[in-house]
């Protein structure tokens, strides 16, 4: 009996291992290599589902950067463009109407075929989901229907030239019926993509195998497991490791530990993220133009750049990266200029007896050390600074209130689209509802309400670029620094091609040769 | 009996009063909880008030707390959390793998810092005051002062990096639990081994030991037989107190190896203000600890002769 306790002891923690989940297939290695077209990788992603596989939460990131969910339309980086996926074609029809061509010969994985029908039924969900996404909610799109076998008309409430970018939205990613039979998505087989999901580990990990019969072409790798691995340095360990052939996103305390590992390619990419020190224009002594600019002119952004963020972000020029095609061309960023600073300061009459107060939200770590280097940068003008560590929903009420001095935070501008209309739009117009600087110039609103209707792109951007300009002019911030998309691959990794927002990682033409 | 007659009451009444500490918990941390819960549902920073006002409605919140809270403990009670306000699926779908998850880490975690424990703990008090004991209290006390934040990444550096023996992270198979459980089990073998050591050296001192060998039982049988057995006593209250701890407390190890625990989901839930989430995985956790705490002290009791007696 004695002899017997301690195997059985032995037994019950092998069979509460195998009772949670920890099986007994795993290694050391993560990514297996046998014989050449049989190649799996491993992606180590940021963030796992928390929506389950709703389309219109962020978990259509997840399925779109695994290769299994795709949409009518797709944003090329590249050429800075609308480019076709399911749809071969789109056209404005009448001011708030658009037809949009699906693509024949397409099969979802489940082998149903990619029909307007179908497509209309996958979009209405999103629609009509409790929480709609903002780039494609009932503000923005008042119908969907078929108008024959291979057309689909998307109506809008107003007329709108953004509509094949809001088709590029992951959250109006193409499932087939068979995803909505029960009341949660299932994407499980019913993708169009090149890798079909099979399984997943809740919390943990997607596995997907090759689609055979993908209408883009031949898939190279036999399939691949995309994990859910939300603490960064754990990433960036993965990638070294070889555990990982990919991880989105690592962080900027990983870099040079990761540049310096010959196994390892770092790559990065403009993203359309700016750390910004938002300023209360409606309260003094910001709603003083020349008070805001002497702020601006007080910082040194490319110190701030270099030390806090390691070289991961570059000071930047205005509100845009200085890649994004509406970016002012041509722009250096303003430099530290303390004897400017500090005549302006005195032509608007500031005294030590307003000191000034930054909020520095927690969800961004560096912003504590960023808020540090603001405060003495602005100690050498005499400018006395405190700071706020709050919780950013803690702060929310107060902001949209206008009761705050400056805030640090960072702003996604193509969060919804792949076009900044909306970051424009809510951010900076009179009524714009994230309107944190409490910002309003009718110029402003009037080249926004032109861009918002304009349809040739060109034009579009230019406006936007104009835009971009009174923002600068009129200092209404202060954007810091442009943030760059980290990623980390291995580097016998072929065919990997960066997105900044990581929204197409598994590609059918990724590869991997034979160790 | 009549013990075990106020222990049960005082457990039904612990949990009852834990359970509306627990359901408090989400509505005094900062912020709205509606925009929380939308922004983990949608992308971006900007909600529309109409969203906001029809999740709060859908979900009923706009009730009084006290209303939220029986309507909360009635379902609780037929054993039904409710829906996650995220996921939209059923919490109880959610807590259970994740509590099977951390169960098993918790298990293998005590009881590889109990068997360390026993050895080292025996060896110093048999030893006590020789170099041996000197050594084993010096170590064992530097492991308390080790965080698991530091700790965590040394050990991927060593032994997923350097040595590329363990894997850095996750949960498949045995080799993936190897480190989660010596950062985890560190703090609780010092502390076991403190008790177990302290406990031999009473027992060595002990009438009953003195007794015994005066019946001409030799050191070693006395020591196996009535020293070892008494020593290892404490050790079961602590056992369960740190079980209880670790079920809720290892979110640092379950987030650094990306271990879809308990802590974890706690952390995301609380983060994402998932209410129904975040209630059920805590009372699950809160419940099972008073249930621990209370079976430890019944066996403590039942196993001691001294506290039977005393309560006779």
């Amino acid at each position: 009996m004695r002899a017997l306790l301690p195997l059985s002891a032995s037994m019950g923690f092998v069979a509460l291992l195998a009772l949670s989940g920890c099986g007994f297939s795993g290694g050391a290695g993560g990514a297996e290599s046998s014989a050449s077209g049989d190649q799996r990788i491993v992606v180590d992603n940021f963030r796992a589902p928390v929506a389950g596989w709703a389309l219109e939460s962020d978990s259509a990131y997840i399925l779109s950067l695994s290769g299994c969910l795709e949409t009518l339309t797709r944003y090329d980086e590249k050429q800075g463009k609308v480019v076709p996926s399911l749809a071969t074609e789109w056209k404005q029809v009448a001011p708030t109407e658009w037809d949009f061509t699906i693509r024949e010969g397409v099969q979802f994985q489940d082998g149903s075929e990619l029909t307007a029908e179908t497509v209309v039924a996958s979009l209405n969900h999103v629609l009509e989901a409790e929480v709609p996404a903002r780039a494609f909610s009932p503000t923005v799109v008042s119908g969907i229907k078929s108008i024959d076998d291979s057309t689909v008309r998307i109506t809008t409430p107003s007329e709108s030239p953004l509509v094949p970018y809001r088709l590029a939205s992951v959250n109006t990613g193409v499932l087939s019926p068979a995803a909505f039979e029960d009341d949660a998505v299932d994407p499980f087989g019913h993708c169009t993509g090149p890798f079909t999901p099979v399984s997943e580990k809740p919390k943990q990990s997607l596995t997907l195998e090759r689609n055979e019969n993908y209408w883009g072409g031949q898939v190279q790798l036999a399939g691949a497991e995309v994990r859910f691995i939300t603490d960064g340095a754990t990433r960036a360990a993965q990638v070294q490791t070889g555990e990982a052939d990919v991880s989105l996103s690592v962080p900027v305390s990983s870099l040079s530990t990761l540049e310096a590992d010959s196994g390892v390619k770092v790559l990065k990419a403009d993203s359309p993220r700016t750390a910004t020190l938002y300023m209360n224009n409606g309260r003094a002594p910001f709603d003083d133009v020349d008070f805001r600019k002497a702020i601006r002119s007080a910082l040194d952004l490319d110190a701030l750049a270099g030390s806090v963020y390691e070289g991961a972000a570059i000071a930047s020029s205005g509100p845009f990266a200085p890649s994004e095609p509406w970016a002012t061309k041509n722009i250096e960023p303003q430099g530290q200029d303390l004897k400017a600073a500090k005549e302006l300061l005195t032509a608007v009459g500031y005294t030590v007896e307003r000191p000034l107060e930054i909020i520095a939200i927690v969800e961004r770590a560096e912003f504590a050390d960023v808020a540090t280097v603001i405060q003495a940068n602005l100690k050498s003008v005499g400018v006395p600074v405190t700071i706020q560590t709050k919780e950013y929903a803690a702060v929310e009420p107060d902001l949209l209130a206008g009761n705050y001095d400056m805030v640090l935070s960072q702003r996604n501008r193509l969060i919804d689209i792949a076009d900044p209309i909306g970051f424009l739009t809510a951010d900076y117009t009179c009524e714009g509802s994230y309107n944190l600087s409490h910002f309003c110039d009718e110029d402003y609103d009037k080249l926004i309400a032109q861009a918002a209707e304009t349809a040739d792109t060109e034009d579009r951007y230019r406006l936007y670029s104009e835009a971009g300009q009174i923002l600068q002019e009129q200092a209404v911030n202060i954007w810091l620094v442009n943030e760059q998309a980290v990623d980390a691959v291995r580097t016998d990794l072929q065919s990997y091609i960066q997105d900044p927002l990581s929204r197409y990682v598994l590609r059918a033409e990724t590869t991997k040769p034979a160790s | 009996m009549m013990f075990l007659a106020r222990r049960t009451a005082t457990l039904g009444i612990t949990v009852l009063l834990a359970s509306f500490v627990v359901f408090l918990i989400p509505y005094v941390t900062p912020g709205d909880a509606v925009r929380k819960i939308i922004r983990t549902r949608v992308a971006g920073d900007v909600i529309d008030d109409s969203a906001v006002q029809a999740l709060t409605v859908e979900l009923g919140l706009q009730d009084p707390l006290w209303v939220q809270y029986l309507r909360w403990l009635g379902r609780l009670g037929s054993g039904d959390m409710g829906l996650s306000y995220t996921s939209r699926t059923p919490v109880i779908d959610q807590v259970l793998p994740a509590f099977w998850i951390t169960l098993s880490l918790v298990v293998v975690t005590l009881g590889v810092a109990a068997a360390i424990a026993v050895v080292l703990g025996i060896a110093a008090a048999l030893q006590e005051g020789r170099t041996a004991d000197r050594l084993i209290t010096t170590v064992t006390q530097a492991f308390i002062a080790l965080p698991e934040y530091w700790l965590a990444p040394m050990l991927v550096l060593v032994f997923a990096l350097k040595l590329s023996l363990l894997p850095s992270a996750g949960w498949e198979g045995p080799a993936s639990v190897i480190l989660p459980v010596a950062v985890l089990a560190l703090r609780p073998t010092s502390y076991f081994t403190s008790a177990v050591r302290e406990g031999m050296l009473d027992a060595l001192g002990a009438e009953h030991v003195t007794a015994a060998r005066s019946r001409g039982l030799s050191y070693s049988q006395a020591v196996w037989k009535h020293v070892i057995p008494n020593s290892l006593l404490p050790l079961t209250t602590m056992v369960a107190v740190w079980f209880a701890g670790l079920l809720g407390g290892s979110v640092i190890v379950e987030v650094i190896f990306a271990i879809p625990g308990m802590g974890r989901l706690l952390y995301d839930a609380v983060l994402n203000s998932d209410i129904p989430l975040a209630q059920g995985g805590v009372v699950i956790v809160v419940g099972l600890a008073v249930v621990l705490t209370t079976t430890a002290d019944l066996i403590h009791r039942l196993l001691n002769p001294r506290l039977r007696m005393h309560h006779a």
